[in-house]
């Protein structure tokens, strides 16, 4: 484990967040300024949201305490979303977020040593069912 | 026979392709790519269970399984990973031995070969101007699908100084990538026994199918 990182971090839920209920006037605004087609920016009783409208949703706090304090003090990137949908998002619906940091690994490249942070939302609503699972991948310099 | 030797899946990190994806774009593309087979070297990891017979009896084509590690000299290629190999060296660690992991793994069975070695940072010819010149390697990655402007120019220059031979793969990350660069083998490789015993013998050369746009015709080089 790079970093001296504590493997039992990871998995850890180290963040709750809850969000609602989602209003058909915000899942009709964001499907627009997307130009999503007309199932998602009519309203009615069949509309959902838009399916990225998932990674608009995060925890109140973004990095575990017990990050290694040498990348808490460091400048990243945003290196990409895994996005995994699961149920529709609904007007009405209530959005709870679970933070947990879910892999730190490092690579080499051209140029240089890196490592990736890769904090997992799971994201469920208020019957229990998963919305999404949205992965998102920080990317820090190694060090020289 | 002619084998991509160097690929990454959607297993590795920095790649979205499904192995079913590249076999398709192959079968496509048979007259301009006119590859036998793959072999998967996801990075920094190796999965002994993946099982790809069921792919290899729908497109006709060969599918192996190998890694590419990360080591103190750059990136290597590694063929014929074996249990007794994963025991010895953690795959995810960055900063394996890479004399080592070169002597080890041909006393355990497999072959051990330096890739894009042009590369700044994780090639061996910026290694080499500061290091020692590794013992025991057998061929280095002549032609890497990735390379930009001078890295396969600067592998030449190595492999004219230290008489290495020479392979070549796509380095693919993206399907439309798959079997740019490859290796023509004149054995018939069935397994990834055949294929490592092939490496050590030198019957083998790159083959580039990126000039003329992709057409028919392959580069070699020698």
């Amino acid at each position: 484990m790079p970093l001296d990182l504590d493997p039992a971090t990871l998995g850890e839920e180290f963040d709750r967040a809850v969000y609602g209920p989602v209003t058909a006037d915000e899942l009709v605004a964001f499907a627009r300024a997307l130009g999503a087609p007309s199932c998602y920016t009519e309203p009615g009783p069949d509309l959902v949201a838009h399916p990225t409208f998932c990674v608009s949703y995060r925890g109140h706090k973004f990095f575990p305490d017990n990050l290694p304090p040498s990348l808490r003090s460091r400048m990243s990137f945003d290196a990409g979303k895994d996005v995994e949908l699961g149920a529709p998002i609904r007007p009405g619906d209530t959005v709870t977020v679970v933070s947990t940091l879910h892999d730190v690994y490092e690579k080499t490249g051209r140029s240089g040593t890196m490592v990736f942070v890769v904090v997992r939302f799971t994201l469920t609503n208020q019957r229990g069912e998963r919305v999404a699972t949205v992965d998102n991948r920080l990317m820090y310099r190694g060090e020289r | 026979m002619i084998l991509d030797l160097h690929l990454h899946s959607d297993r590795s990190d920095d790649s979205r392709a499904p192995v079913e994806a590249y076999l398709k774009i192959l079968q496509r593309k048979r007259a301009e790519r006119p590859l036998d087979g793959i072999v998967l070297t996801e990075h920094r990891q190796f999965d002994p269970a993946r099982d790809f017979r069921t792919l290899e009896d729908r497109y006709g084509l060969l599918i192996l399984n190998a890694a590419e590690v990360e080591t103190d000299y750059g990136h290597v290629l590694v063929y014929g990973v074996n249990d007794a190999i994963l025991a010895r060296f953690d795959f995810a660690n960055v900063r394996l031995p890479a004399q080592e992991l070169i002597r080890e793994v041909a006393r355990l069975g497999g072959i051990a070969l330096p890739c894009h070695p042009g590369r700044p940072t994780v090639g061996l010819c910026a290694h080499y101007a500061t290091k020692p010149p590794l013992e025991g390697v057998v061929a280095v990655e002549a032609l890497n699908g990735g390379s930009r402007k001078g890295e396969d120019a600067r592998t030449q220059e190595l492999i004219a100084r230290h008489g290495y031979r020479a392979f070549g793969g796509s380095d693919s990350h993206l399907v439309s990538f798959v079997g740019v660069c490859a290796t023509e083998f004149d054995a018939e490789i069935r397994s990834m026994d055949d294929l490592v015993r092939a490496l050590r013998g030198g019957r083998y050369r790159p083959m580039d199918f990126r000039e003329r746009g992709g057409v028919a015709t392959a580069g070699t080089i020698t």
